[in-house]
Parts: C-alpha cells; structure tokens; sequence
C-alpha cells in the first residue's frame, strides 16, 4: 500500500466513524420534533452549513429546526438532490406526514449527496420507531381509557343504585361528562313544560350548547310526570375540540338508563314502605277493634246466646255486643260503620264508648238511637256512617223493644216456624246531625223463639263468580230451616254454609252474627 | 358538583407541591403542565400534585399528567399524587399512571417520603 492509499484509508475510516457517533446522536430520540432537532444538530455539525427540517402539513411546510429559508420542493423524491445551492431531500412516513431536509451548500460534491442520503435514511428508520412507539403508547391509553369506560360504567350503576346517594342524577351527569371529556354538561328537569332544575357541570359553566355543530349530544327519560334531559357539549382532546362519537352517546344513554331504573326503584321502595305503613296501621286498627269486641257472651238463665266476629283482612267496622242491664234487662247490639281501615275502626271505638256511656242509666232503644246518632254524626265526617240494631230485652218475661238505625232486617224465627223481620226503626247514625225520631217496635219472645242479628258480611259475601250469598242462598231460607239445640251450633254452621259458599273467594268484609234463643 | 379549576403551588424543600380544585379536564391539565414545567425549567425535579380538591379528571386531562410523570422519569425525577378522591384514584390506577408515580394519603406524607429516600426521587 502506498502512503497516499494508506492516508485515503484512513480517512475514509475516520469519516465512517464520524458518521456512527453522529447516527449514535440521533438515536433515544422520545418524539419526532425531538428526532428532528437532533437531526438538524447532527447536519449542521456535518456540513457545517445552515440546515432546515421542515415536516409538511396543511398550510405546506411547517419549519421544525433551523432557521427560517429556503424549504424543500413540494414534489421531491426520496433521493437526495442538488439544486440552485442547496442540498434537498424528502420522505414520506408511514403516518402519511412528509419530511423535508435542505442544506445550503453551494457547490454540493457526491460525497454531500451521498452522506445527506444516509443521515435521511438514518432518520427515517428512527422516525419510524418513534411513530411506532406513539401508536403503541396511544393504543394503551386508548385501550386503558375503554376499561376504565366500562369500569366507571357499573361503579356508576351501583353509585347511583345506592339509597345513600342523593342525587343519582347529578352524579350520572359528572361521569358523562368526565367519561366522553366533555368539557361542560347540563342536566334540566322539567314538568309540564318549566324548567324545574337546572344543573351545570362544572358548576357555573354555560348552560347553552356550543356553537359548533356536532359538538352536543343530548338524551332524555320521562319519570314521575317530569322529563329529565342530559346535554353533553364540546367535546375536548388534546388537537383542539372534536366531535362526540356513537360511543360518547352510549355511555350517555346507559348512564342515563341507570338514573331512571334507581330513581323507578326509590318510587317503588317508597310505595312499598308507604304499604307496609298501611298494613302496621291497619293491624293497629284491628286490634283496637278486637279488644272492644266481647271476649265472652254473659250466660242468662232461659236463654242461648252465641256470637262470632270474623275480621276481614282490611280493617272493618263491624261491632257487637250483649251487655247485661239493671232489672233483669239485657241489651243486644249490632253495629256496622260504612267504609274500612283505621277511619271505621276508630269510629267503631267511639260508637263503643258513647254506647257503654249512655246504658250507664235507664234509657229505651229509640231514645239511645237518638242520642247515639246526634253524638256519632258530630264524630264521623260526612261520608262515615253506621247502621245498627238495638234489642232491650226483659229476661224474666221475654218481653222485648228493638230499633234499627238503617241496618239489615234482623230475623226472628217463632217456635211455630214464622218467620218475621224487625227493620222498625230510622236512618243509619251519624247520617243526620238532627234529633232524629227513630221509632221502635215491642214483642215478646217466646219459648223456642230465635233471633239472629248480622252483619252484611254475611249476605254479602261473594264466590269466585262473584254471585252474592243472600241471592244464591237466601239467608230466610237457612235461617227457617236450621234450628240446632245450641245457639253456638247454629252460629258455626251458619259461617260454615257461608265460607263453602264463598269458596276461594277471597273475605271482603267482617263477618259478624249474634244468635239468641229463648230456651 | 364539581368547581371550574383551580390551582395554587408552591415549592417546599425543592419539592414542587401543586394543589389542584375542580374538574382536571384540557383547561386543568394545561394549568397543571404550565406550572409544572415553569418549575421543570427551573430544576425542579420532585413533584406532588395533590388533587384533594378534584374529585373528576378526564382522560384529556389525564394525558397531561402523563407527560409530567413521562417528563420526570426522563430526568431522573418522580412525581407523587396525593388526597385522592377514591374514585379518582381509581381511575388514575385504571390508566397505568402509579406504575410510574407514586401516591400518598397526604402532601406530608409524600413529601415525609421523600425525606426519606435521602432527597433523592
């Protein structure tokens, strides 16, 4: 080898050297302007002349390191070119951008040519990997973004499921907006047309939508006579304000469908709260009106006297009672208040009260409908009333004057087999707030002579057609040919023929009888 | 319902101690990367944010915040999020963000920790 091969040797060999520090250079590079500014300190130390990088874009060239000049042609090839004192060259990327390199040089040898050539190459490989590396990093986030989508999705539905949570719809609101990066959204609830509840997301935020179309989305539900509508605006990102995707009105929609099924939820738990209130009121009721029922009937010589009481699931108002008088008197009462529930039951209470009040001393039946129907209309409301039956009944002789305040014919059946009504009497209590002359009538039991007071539970109990006990199987005809030794016999298969009647039919009313024989 | 944002800051033993209100959207996060990286040119390499008084962040918001804890790691430095919200944190977990930051129930906490790894990230 000569000294002069030998010198261009090495040379050649520095050169190449020179050349793997300045690709080492540009390598590590996190982005493209970074890659870009360390391409443009590795040319510009190389030629040692100005470089300019330049990335084309919507408005042409935008200059990405060096200093403002000449930029590169807008139709370059891949090959690097010498042209007018300069050195130019242009690539396309995979992400469909291009990337243009000029070097003022002015008279440009091969060698130029060729290194500015391998530098571009260089670049671009790396270009490549940085893009690559984004993709991947904007995949994750995009991917973790979907999870925590979907996770935000049930913990939002179990949020808002919540009794704790006081507003499912303010919170419902927050996560739409936070999940599609709205930047604000509205939630209106109206009734009838007025808005009866505005919130904004922020708080403070306009109200109105953006101007920009494509840039709200919207849902809406009916519930409890309102119409709660969902607005979502100006969808954010890092390039600037895009527009919402069928994605963003999902999440809307589902969130929105999960407000409607907790706010349905609460109505129905409040209903359903409300209900069993009801039912602890009615059993309260119930068992007020059970404790003014008599427990035992009195035993009287020469007479059998049985009754029974059976309460219907709703609270009735159904009364009786047999209540022993000075003078060998004995009062027979029954009693039936208009309506259910606790307004019947309490008013049954008071009819107890004012009754046992006025047998306190001597007074005859229509004297004591009189009162009791002046006392019970200033107690009840209007639509309350209540029909009733009274018998004083003289034990020793059988003698025995009855009234009847607008209640079912009571049936006595004479020993002889007739069969007579006692109706005598005036208009249910409490019907009239007046001194209403009711009127009575006087008999006298005799040996084997039977007296059944009742109730309209027992005529009007239904079977499953729905077909009434009196006119399928008239009570007469029962009460004329069934005559048991015992009044509690005649009292149990009279319930008996009721309840086989009846069927599965459900109870709708109190049933109640009192049944008296004279033995 | 969440406030507009909000920030203030301060620098406490050369630690950067950013404290965030309302919802960390584009507008949040921007905030959050300006004052950042005023600090970052400055030498700052130690930094808490503490989002106690942010209970929504979006996934925009988001992205900036990962290119703080990006920023960071780069210089050898490290963030730590503080009085998070449990929904916030678990949306900041969902999105991979404490495989490279570090959290703490409060700002004493993270700074406490930072004490005791010698001042040093």
């Amino acid at each position: 080898m000569t000294g002069g091969s030998a010198e261009s040797v090495r040379s050649r060999k520095g050169e190449i050297e020179s050349l793997e520090r300045a690709f080492r250079a540009l390598s590590g590079a996190g982005t493209a302007a970074e890659l870009a500014a360390r391409l443009h300190a590795s040319l510009s130390s190389w030629f040692g002349s100005p470089v300019r990088i330049a990335r084309s874009g919507t408005a042409g060239w935008e200059l990405l390191a060096g200093e403002p000049g000449s930029m590169p042609p807008e139709k370059g090839g891949g090959l690097a070119s010498a042209e007018g004192g300069r050195l130019c060259m242009v690539r396309a990327t995979p992400d469909g951008s291009r990337y243009g390199v000029v070097v003022d040089r002015q008279e440009p040898g091969e060698e130029d040519l060729t290194a500015l050539g391998l530098f571009v190459t260089v670049f671009e490989s790396l270009l490549r990997e940085v893009i690559a590396r984004k993709h991947e990093k904007d995949l994750i986030f995009s991917l973790n973004h979907r999870v925590l989508q979907l996770n935000s999705l049930i913990d939002t539905g179990i949020e808002v499921a919540s009794l704790e949570c006081r507003a499912p719809h303010h919170v419902a609101l927050e996560r739409a907006a936070s999940l599609t990066n709205a930047a604000r959204g509205v939630l209106r609830v109206s009734h009838e047309g007025r808005t009866t509840e505005e919130v904004m997301f922020p708080v403070g935020s306009a109200a109105s939508p953006g101007e920009a179309g494509g840039r709200t989305i919207r849902t809406s539900f009916a519930f409890g006579g309102g119409c709660y509508e969902f607005t979502l605006m100006d969808k954010e990102s890092r390039q600037g304000p895009v527009s919402f995707d069928g994605t963003d009105q999902l999440l809307l929609d589902a969130l929105a469908r999960q407000v409607l099924a907790s706010l349905e939820n609460r109505y129905l738990l409040r209903q359903a709260l409300e209900k069993q209130k009801i039912e602890q009121d009615l059993a309260v009721a119930a068992s007020i009106q059970q404790r003014i029922l008599p427990k035992a009937l009195p035993r009287i010589e020469g007479y059998d006297i049985a009754g029974i009481n059976i309460p219907s699931k709703s609270v009735g108002g159904d009364y009786f009672d047999c209540i022993p008088l000075a003078g060998n008197r004995l009062a027979l009462v029954i009693a039936d208040v208009a309506g259910k529930g606790v307004p019947a039951a309490l008013l049954v209470s008071s009819f107890h009260a004012y009754l046992s009040a006025f047998l306190e001393a001597p007074v005859a039946p229509a004297a004591l409908a009189t009162r009791l129907n002046s006392v019970v209309a200033r107690a009840s409301t209007e639509d309350k009333f209540i029909t009733a039956f009274f018998a004083v009944l003289d034990t020793s002789t059988g003698a025995m004057e009855t009234v009847s305040a607008g209640h079912n014919p009571v049936l006595l059946r004479t020993a002889r087999g007739e069969l007579k009504e006692l109706s005598l009497g005036g208009i249910p209590l409490g019907m009239l707030d007046m001194e209403f002359p009711y009127q009575s009538e006087t008999l006298t039991l005799e040996k084997g002579d039977r007296l059944l007071l009742y109730t309209d539970g027992v005529t009007e109990a239904f079977d499953e057609q729905e077909k009434m006990y009196d006119s399928a199987s008239p009570l007469r005809d029962f009460v004329a040919g069934h005559c048991p030794e015992r009044a509690e016999v005649f009292v149990r298969d009279l319930i008996a023929d009721v309840k086989r009647f009846a069927g599965a039919a459900p109870q709708n009313d109190d049933i109640t009888a009192l049944y008296l024989i004279r033995t | 319902m969440e406030q507009p944002f909000s920030l203030t800051s301060e620098v406490r033993d050369g630690t950067l101690i950013i404290a965030t209100s309302g919802y960390v959207n584009n507008v949040g996060g921007e905030a959050i990367a300006a004052e950042f990286a005023r600090h970052f040119a400055g030498g700052v390499r130690r930094v808490v944010i503490n989002l106690g008084g942010s209970k929504v962040v979006n996934s925009v918001g988001m992205s900036f915040l990962i290119e703080i804890i990006e920023r960071l790691q780069e210089a050898g430095g490290k963030l730590v999020f503080t009085n998070l919200d449990p929904a916030v944190e678990k949306m900041l977990s969902i999105m991979g963000l404490f495989q490279f930051a570090g959290k703490a129930p409060t700002v004493d906490g993270a700074l406490g920790e930072f004490a005791a790894s010698g001042g040093t990230p």
